[in-house]
């Protein structure tokens, strides 16, 4: 299985050669999205070849920003995402611990209610949501807009959470709590610390889904609480496509991603595989 | 932090009192703990789903009337009677087992050949991990941009090999076909990823005993690597089957539904009946629909989690 400095030179060569054919498949699009969002309009319109030359232009860039205000789109959509994210994190993790440390009746079927409302599609929640919502005038706010966030983000953060700290030993929390500290102090002293590490992938993830969210964005906001998804699908009319912000908007988009999965890859796996392994 | 502990107490002893610690931390610092968070999940999850539950057996057209009836069952009768909508469920069905088996498929192969040292192996993971982390939206309308018929860079590919090109999303098979390729593109790597993460953590032992046997590759590979990363594999599949149950908003800015209902997945269509038609009862019902296809799922998930 693990033979690779065995191989002939052939069969290295091959091997890197379909590394090298996955890899370009997959960041075919991405080398699009950056590369189209510095190129004059009229070249994206008639290029024969992805690879044509072209004189970079940041003409695209300054459209999206100054144009069509789109920081300010970025803006709605960090201070939804974020708050989304503290909130969804401090019940989540409350919640996880107290189905990964207590025993009382109901804690298995609790739990599995929350899987089962994980696995809810969105779309599901936002007809009921959008007619509450707007019969409580608060459409086109940042408080509905969170509110439809936690909805789905909670449920993932008690998922995700819930193996990470059911694997951290009781041991010291036992300790602790035979010294006399109370169970709230064991938990924010004790416990929050040894985490961490489990908090931070979560909050990344949760982040990420509030930030990736488009349905509800599109349902609840029309102007003032728009968020940058919704945003960058406007530049792409029914007559004139203008790809050329839609891809400058999306490289914008592409910086985290890449320090992101880069920087992280250790803790990505773990936030990806335990969204509902053991 | 103070105020909360405050609240927190409030519910709980609160004191090193041992005999009060003993009687209330069994029934009430549970709750103390898991409270907040079901309360807002009863908010935010039950009260609106039990809301569209009784909606699913009401008429309201938002725009005509200013108040819902009731119609008992006809919303589904209308459902189980509606082409578009078994024209939608089969869509959605047939989404998500194409997508699906290929992301496994390709993620799987993919797994098993870069599960050994060489060169560059962390770098070039990590570089498969980014289309994961796109933006559904951006990703959808690149590949809108790439399907173009007359300047599109998947048509460019297409000629170059011989062939003519397609205006992928104007015909509804190939649309079709369209909408699934960008979902394998973006998560056939996140099959990879916990595939990749289940392979490398199997012990070596049962390996060496094959080698020992002589067995052949592809049988070590089907008779132990297989077995051993089922429970992987079934995770993987159930946890990909529930995200491909949600895609919406990459379909619906790539093709909005079209051309005519080819790519109306039932998201796509739950979302028209309520946002486009104001059918907001029917749309209800419709969505209960999806929410049943995704709890055979979710049930199908628990038990492969306890069966071990």
């Amino acid at each position: 299985m693990h033979k690779f400095k065995s191989w002939s030179r052939w069969k290295k060569g091959l091997f890197f050669l379909t590394v090298f054919i996955i890899l370009f498949v997959e960041l075919f699009p991405i080398f699009m999205v950056v590369t189209t969002s510095f190129k004059p309009k009229l070249q994206i319109w008639t290029s024969k070849s992805p690879f044509e030359l072209f004189r970079p232009t940041f003409k695209n860039y300054l459209q999206v920003f100054k144009d069509r205000n789109f920081a300010k789109y970025i803006k709605n959509s960090l201070i939804i995402a974020s708050i989304t994210t503290f909130i969804a994190l401090f019940l989540g993790s409350l919640a996880a611990y107290g189905f990964a440390r207590f025993k009382f009746r109901g804690n298995f079927l609790l739990s599995m209610g929350v899987l089962a409302s994980r696995m809810i599609p969105p779309i599901t929640l936002s007809v009921p949501i959008f007619i509450l919502i707007s019969e409580w005038k608060l459409l086109d706010t940042y408080f509905s807009m969170i509110l439809a966030h936690i909805s789905f983000s909670l449920p993932y953060v008690i998922w995700l959470l819930l193996p990470f700290f059911k694997g951290i030993p009781a041991s010291y929390e036992e300790a602790a709590m035979l010294d006399g500290c109370s169970r709230q102090r064991v938990f924010f002293s004790i416990f929050l610390p040894l985490v961490a590490p489990g908090l931070v992938v979560a909050a990344i993830f949760t982040f990420m889904l509030s930030w990736n969210d488009f349905l509800y964005a599109l349902v609840l906001t029309s102007s003032r609480a728009k968020t940058a998804p919704l945003a960058v699908s406007e530049f792409i009319g029914q007559f004139a496509p203008e790809w050329g912000m839609m891809t400058a908007a999306g490289t914008v988009f592409l910086i985290p991603v890449f320090i992101f999965a880069l920087g992280l890859q250790k803790y990505i796996i773990h936030g990806l595989a335990f969204g509902g392994d053991k | 932090m103070d105020t909360l502990n405050k609240i927190i107490n409030w519910f709980t002893d609160g004191s090193s009192n041992k005999l009060s610690y003993h009687y209330f931390s069994r029934k009430f610092t549970p709750m103390a703990f898991i409270g907040p968070a079901l309360l807002v999940m009863a908010i935010l999850l039950v009260f609106p789903l039990l809301f569209s539950f009784k909606l699913s057996f009401q008429q309201w057209h938002m725009i005509e009337q200013a108040s819902p009836f009731w119609i008992g069952l006809d919303n589904y009768f209308e459902l189980l009677a509606n082409k578009q909508f078994w024209n939608s469920f089969g869509l959605q069905l047939l989404f998500v087992v194409v997508a699906v088996s290929f992301e496994l498929l390709i993620g799987l192969l993919v797994a098993v050949l870069l599960n050994r040292e060489f060169p560059g192996n962390k770098i070039i993971r990590a570089l498969l991990l980014l289309p994961i982390f796109i933006l559904p939206v951006v990703s959808g309308l690149t590949f809108r941009f790439m399907y173009n018929p007359q300047y599109g860079a998947i048509n460019y590919f297409l000629k170059l090999i011989g062939f003519n090109s397609i205006a992928w999303l104007s015909h509804p098979e190939t649309a079709f076909a369209a909408i699934i390729i960008q979902d394998i593109w973006r998560m056939w790597p996140f099959m990879f990823m916990i595939l990749f993460a289940g392979l490398s953590s199997l012990p070596e032992e049962p390996y060496e005993a094959a080698i020992i046997d002589g067995a052949s590759r592809w049988r070590t590979f089907l008779h132990i690597t297989l077995p051993l990363l089922k429970p992987t594999i079934m995770t993987a599949i159930i946890l990909r089957t529930v995200d491909a149950l949600k895609a919406f908003s990459e379909i619906f800015v790539m093709t909005s539904g079209g051309p005519g209902n080819a790519t109306t997945l039932l998201s796509v269509h739950i979302y028209k009946s309520a946002f486009k038609f104001w059918e907001l009862g029917y749309s209800a019902a419709s969505s209960y629909m999806l929410v049943f296809i995704a709890m055979i799922f979710t049930v199908l998930l628990v038990r492969n989690m306890f069966s071990e």
